[in-house]
């Protein structure tokens, strides 16, 4: 297990400022946050290359205040893999190998047998993240740090490496923490998410939380939502029974229709793109929520393709399947009916 | 359009013209040396006894003076490179001193620290240790005036070395040592070693401390000068260019250093 509660660090300039997170042991978390928000400098702390100023860290339980890091059990793969020049690929791999045969396992797990006998200089950016990943994995250690590990890897080696160290994770009952900007990988790798940014944590949970109940507008902001409004709640009806409660989100010229428990004031209501549902019928769909826009910009992306809209000047965007598009014929400047659910509105 | 790549051939040819000027006057009185004077020396190298010896003990103390410049400066580069403290900058600009000093007044404030007449000094005599006058001396002299060119290039070799390298390292079990070791001194080594071939050349063409702290015995830079005042142009001609053939040994080592660190 990793459990930080109140810590505290200062890079220069830069401090995080009283980071709590806990990864269970044998899990996998994430941490995700914009560049510079101190993303590498956590899992330096953890690892022990940085000291804490405040606050405790703890790992498999124990406090880890004053333990080296050669002492941690931890390993640390940095997003630009920072081999030693000076040593070949095997070399590299075998640096803190506790046993041959696990360095053996780990090449060929990797796939990476081909370049042990490489210098360092000739590999490529690729290349050079797999091998800091093998030298990592095959120190066995029990907590896995991960910077961006996968981010010089082509998609398709990107999704098999993926797989690789989520079975290795598994298998050797590793605790590992991944930093990442790819929200994809972030929801498919991690059992726990933190958000960071400017050094302290916005919000911590499973990813699937964090996507559909983002803490405030910037966190929402900053996984993707692509529907944010700034507007009032006001109550329309009290619980009764068991039943939610029936809001209503006024935003300019707008009255999206919400249930839950925000409190009645001036809030931000959030709606992913991916629950709106476009129609060309004023009447279709059983949605609570029933807008006519203009259609103003398509984009297709692959199987999917992004709809903006505009209702009587407030943008709303869809995203629909490729082939929903298509059926629906839609052209920029069509009349059409966007519909979500009032559960599909997010107020924080 | 024309009037562009006019200028630039105007600047070419400027360009060009101020290089081989300064490039004439730096290396054409060291060519017109050996050449003048180059006959005569190499087989005086054979029978001048006193040269061979002259060189022999130039070469043996500038080595010792390497030794203990690399002993006591790679620790000192290393702190100053790896560790952010108080006092820092002052330390630097300290061990830059040496380099601006004129040499001769380098060589009275050693005298006055380590002369007979000095606390340090005296002491050094009470044990047998004789600075004045002797190799120790000259081992002095030339550690004085060319360590600090150690020290600077052996701190810019270890700030090269990326300290995350060194991180990296130590969660993959080295102990601070251990990673210094494995990771932080073969990276620098070339470095090192460069810093120490530009000591050795620079403790071996010392003339002014040297000659203020041990006049005798002599080193080549003293006896090239001593052959000038005694026996003039002649005399000292042969001397000066065996000595400017054998500065030629550690210039083309350091190239060669040079060119493989930007290799690896």
């Amino acid at each position: 297990m990793i459990a930080l509660s109140g810590v505290a660090a200062r890079v220069g300039a830069f401090m995080l400022r009283d980071v709590a997170l806990t990864v269970p042991a044998g899990g996998y978390g994430v941490v995700i946050g914009p560049a510079g928000s101190g993303k590498t400098t956590l899992l330096e702390v953890i690892a022990g290359l940085l000291p804490v100023t405040a606050g405790r860290v703890t790992i498999a339980g124990q406090d880890v205040a004053g333990v080296p890091p050669e002492a941690r059990e931890v390993a640390l793969v940095y997003q630009h893999a920072l081999l030693f020049p000076h040593l070949t690929v095997a070399e590299n791999v075998a640096y803190g190998a506790r046993d041959a045969a696990h360095a053996r396992e780990v090449h060929a797990r990797l796939g990476i047998d081909a370049l042990t006998a490489r210098p360092v200089a000739s590999l490529s950016g690729g290349e050079r993240q797999l091998v800091a990943l093998a030298r990592a994995l095959a120190r066995r250690p029990k907590v896995l740090l991960l910077d961006e590990p996968f981010s010089a890897l082509d998609p398709r080696r990107r999704a098999e490496v993926r797989r690789i160290v989520r079975q290795c994770h598994r298998e050797w009952g590793l605790t590992t923490l991944q930093v990442t900007h790819d929200f994809t990988e972030a929801g498919l790798l991690g059992d726990v998410a933190v958000l960071l940014d400017s050094g302290a944590v916005l919000q911590a949970g499973p990813p699937a939380e964090l996507f559909r109940h983002p803490a405030t507008a910037s966190v929402a902001a900053f996984l993707g939502a692509e529907n944010i409004y700034a507007g009032v709640v006001t109550e329309r009806s009290t619980a009764v029974d068991g039943m939610p409660r029936e809001l209503e989100f006024h935003t300019s010229g707008l009255v999206l229709h919400a249930i839950g428990d925000a409190v009645p004031g001036p809030a931000h209501a959030v709606i992913r793109a991916e629950e709106i549902v476009v129609a060309r019928d004023a009447a279709s769909g059983s949605a609570r929520n029933r807008v006519r826009a203009r259609v103003v910009e398509l984009a297709t992306l692959g199987a999917l393709t992004r709809v903006v809209l505009d209702a009587d000047g407030v943008p709303i965007i869809a995203a629909l399947t490729t082939r929903s598009a298509d059926e629906l014929a839609l052209a920029p400047g069509m009349e059409v009916t966007a519909n979500w659910k009032a559960m599909a509105v997010h107020l924080c | 359009m024309i009037g562009g790549r006019s200028r630039a051939g105007w600047l070419s040819v400027l360009v060009a013209l101020a290089s081989s000027a300064l490039l004439l006057f730096l290396v054409g009185p060291v060519l017109a040396l050996v050449g003048v004077g180059g006959g005569a020396g190499a087989p005086q190298l054979l029978h001048d006894a006193e040269l061979r010896r002259v060189l022999g003990l130039t070469a043996l103390t500038a080595t010792g003076a390497t030794l203990l410049g690399v002993l006591g400066g790679t620790p000192l580069a290393w702190l100053l490179a790896r560790r952010a403290f108080r006092g820092r900058a002052l330390l630097s600009a300290l061990l830059d001193l040496p380099l601006v000093l004129p040499h001769p007044v380098a060589g009275i404030a050693l005298l006055l620290v380590l002369g007979r007449e000095s606390v340090v000094g005296g002491a050094l005599l009470a044990v047998g240790l004789r600075v004045v006058g002797s190799p120790l001396g000259i081992i002095v002299a030339m550690l004085f005036v060319s360590a600090p060119l150690y020290v600077s290039g052996a701190r810019e070799a270890f700030a090269k070395v990326d300290p995350r390298l060194e991180g990296v390292a130590r969660t993959l079990g080295d102990t601070p040592m251990r990673a210094f070791q494995r990771v932080t001194f073969p990276l620098a080594f070339r470095g090192l070693l460069a810093s120490a071939v530009v000591m050795w050349a620079r403790a071996v063409s010392e003339f002014g401390a040297v000659v203020v702290l041990a006049y005798n015995p002599k080193v080549a830079s003293v006896l090239s000068y001593d052959r000038l005042t005694t026996g003039g142009l002649a005399d000292a001609l042969p001397v000066a260019a065996v000595l400017a053939v054998l500065a030629l040994l550690p210039l083309t080592a350091l190239r060669t250093l040079r060119r493989d660190e930007g290799r690896a």
